[in-house]
């Protein structure tokens, strides 16, 4: 019980710095929907997506998850700043001297993280909607993309998270989150791979986030079944990602207090 | 049961060994200070003690429970302060102790931050964010987020470092007040006058291990005492040819000869022989500096021979 209210307290201190910090809601919230509005109303028209003309109605259903997900990994670089910030300015010292159960603490911060990237997901759902964009699905299909959004949300904390304990200045904090970004263009997510250059599209295709986005947008559509290679792809990485960062946070976590 | 009890401790970073097999017993009720150089290992010792990193080797116990099984235990009865501060800078002073104070479970949160502000002199900055801070406001608002959980075992770690003379008078008073409430202090600081002052027992950490420990009554007794000889200033040189010609040790200090107590009568007999005007005989009086700098120096030979 009172475990849970400290997790609590130390939940939502991460969260009410985010939202009241002008830089974090820049970066999370004005960037992706300045580049939303951007690529919809300006480039989109001009985007064809399976080979028929593009317009901006088309463009903002292919490209809606790519920026939910874009507007999640801004959102990871400031739970990874924040998560530096105290580490290498002592905070985390004073966190680690009280009566908490260690892994609170650490849970503390992945569950901030994860909820602030919620936050910043349903932001831009919400704003495609204002903008006319309808999900055309089952409630069940409806209910797995959450779940998937919450587990992207997971996979991408847990791959920053290692980095964000370790490094020693915040500015090379974040350079996992940006390096999410950049995958992100290398994916589906913002243009076909069909058009990509031969040498890219094979990594493309494989690599994490085309599979996360095309299963995304087959739950959004109303395409999506289980037996579907993209859907595969999609468990694999999420699953694989999410265990193997997490035993690498646990261990960087564990050194803090152990070594030093 | 003692407060504090260290068994062999050891550790190491790299090749670098920093403890070298530290024991110490530190009674309940007691202001305890560690002295030693920078670097000498200090809060090293502080944070594994307090369960913010492990030994190599040996054990600890603190309040009869060890720092290796029990480590949540150990931390619902102490409180640290550590030599760096460890404060939320996107917060206010208010806005930290308010956390802490949610997280220890305190009760009337708002009362307990009122009393602890005003013991450390706090209220004119709590409600600024720490970024705005002097290095000596957000030392002393640590310290208040330190004691706000009224714990039984407080380790401060060079408390009064960057802090200006008239509140480092507040916190020897603070400290003070917290060992006649029965809690236990482990202190270190820079200042030896602070642990003349303060401390109830001093232990002189170097090279690994503890040097010298004892009251700092004892302490200061132990080294050689010394008194100081002034003779006429038309006798100066002559006293210095007649100690020298009977071989007996002594340390000009100005117009003043500094002499070992345990050769005194035979070095007073020597001038009066030589007519030499003895003005006046004093004691010298030891600080923690002398016993402090005798230490180091001693061990220092020894090293060398
Ligand atoms: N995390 C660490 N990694 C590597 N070396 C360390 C680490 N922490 C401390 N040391 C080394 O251990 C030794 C003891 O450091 P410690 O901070 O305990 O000294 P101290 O007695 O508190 O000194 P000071 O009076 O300067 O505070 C130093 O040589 C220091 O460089
Ligand atoms: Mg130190």
């Amino acid at each position: 019980m009172k475990t849970i209210k400290q997790l609590s307290v130390l939940t939502s201190r991460v969260i009410k710095q985010n939202l009241t910090d002008t830089d974090t809601i820049i970066t999370t919230f004005i960037m992706p929907i300045a580049m939303l509005l951007f690529f919809v109303y300006i480039i989109g028209g001009n985007i064809a997506i399976n080979g028929k003309t593009g317009s901006s109605g088309s463009y903002l259903a292919y490209s809606l998850p790519g920026f939910i997900l874009m507007a999640m990994a801004m959102g990871s670089a400031f739970a990874a700043l924040r998560i530096n910030n105290d580490k290498n300015k002592g905070f985390m010292t004073r966190l680690l001297s009280l009566p908490i159960k260690r892994w609170a603490i650490l849970t503390s911060y992945i569950l901030a993280s994860v909820i602030f990237m919620l936050i910043s997901a349903v932001v831009i759902f919400l704003l495609t909607m204002l903008l006319g964009y309808r999900p055309t699905t089952t409630g069940a299909n409806f209910g797995l993309f959450i779940l998937v959004i919450v587990l992207f949300a997971l996979m991408i904390t847990l791959i920053s998270l290692p980095v964000s304990l370790t490094a020693k200045n915040y500015n090379s904090s974040n350079s996992i989150s940006y390096l999410l970004i950049f995958m992100l263009f290398l994916s589906s997510a913002f243009v076909p791979i069909a058009g990509m250059a031969d040498q890219i599209r094979g990594f493309a295709t494989y690599q994490p986030m085309t599979p996360i986005t095309e299963t995304i947008k087959a739950l959004l559509n109303g395409s999506f079944s289980f037996n579907n290679l993209n859907t595969t792809l999609a468990i694999v990485w999420i699953v694989g990602l999410i265990i193997i960062f997490g035993i690498l946070s646990l261990r960087r976590y564990k050194q803090i207090f152990v070594n030093n | 049961m003692d407060a504090i009890v260290t068994k062999n401790i050891t550790k190491s970073y790299g090749k670098h060994q920093v403890l070298k097999g530290i024991n110490l017993n530190i009674k309940r009720g007691e202001i305890f200070t560690l002295l030693g150089e920078n670097g000498a290992g200090k809060s090293t010792l502080i944070s594994i003690l307090t369960t913010l990193s492990r030994p190599d080797s040996g054990n600890a116990f603190v309040l009869g429970k060890s720092i290796k099984s029990a480590a949540d235990n150990i931390r619902e009865n102490i409180s640290v302060n550590s030599q760096f501060v460890t404060l939320d800078n996107e917060f206010t002073g208010y806005q930290n102790m308010k956390l802490v104070a949610q997280l220890l479970d305190i009760k009337d949160v708002d009362k307990r931050i009122k009393e602890v502000s005003q013991r450390l002199n706090l209220s004119s900055f709590i409600n600024r964010k720490i970024q705005t801070y002097s290095g000596g406001m957000k030392r002393r608002l640590d310290i208040g987020v330190s004691i706000l959980g009224n714990t039984n075992i407080l380790f401060l770690d060079e408390p009064t470092t960057g802090v200006d003379p008239k509140n480092r008078l507040e916190i020897w008073k603070l400290i003070r007040e917290l060992r006649n409430e029965g809690k236990t202090v482990f202190l270190t600081t820079q200042y030896l006058d602070e642990a003349d002052k303060l401390s109830d027992m001093i232990a002189f950490i170097r090279n690994g291990k503890i040097s010298l420990q004892g009251t700092p009554e004892q302490l200061k007794s132990q080294t050689n005492n010394l008194h100081r000889i002034t003779v006429s200033t038309k006798d100066l040189d002559l006293a210095e040819k007649v100690l020298s010609e009977n071989k007996i040790e002594f340390k000009k200090v100005s117009d003043t000869f500094e002499i070992q107590d345990s050769i005194l009568q035979t070095a007073l007999k020597q001038l009066i022989n030589a007519n030499i005007v003895i003005l006046e005989i004093n004691p010298v009086k030891q600080s923690l500096e002398d016993v402090f700098l005798n230490a180091t120096k001693g061990e220092q030979q020894n090293e060398n021979n």
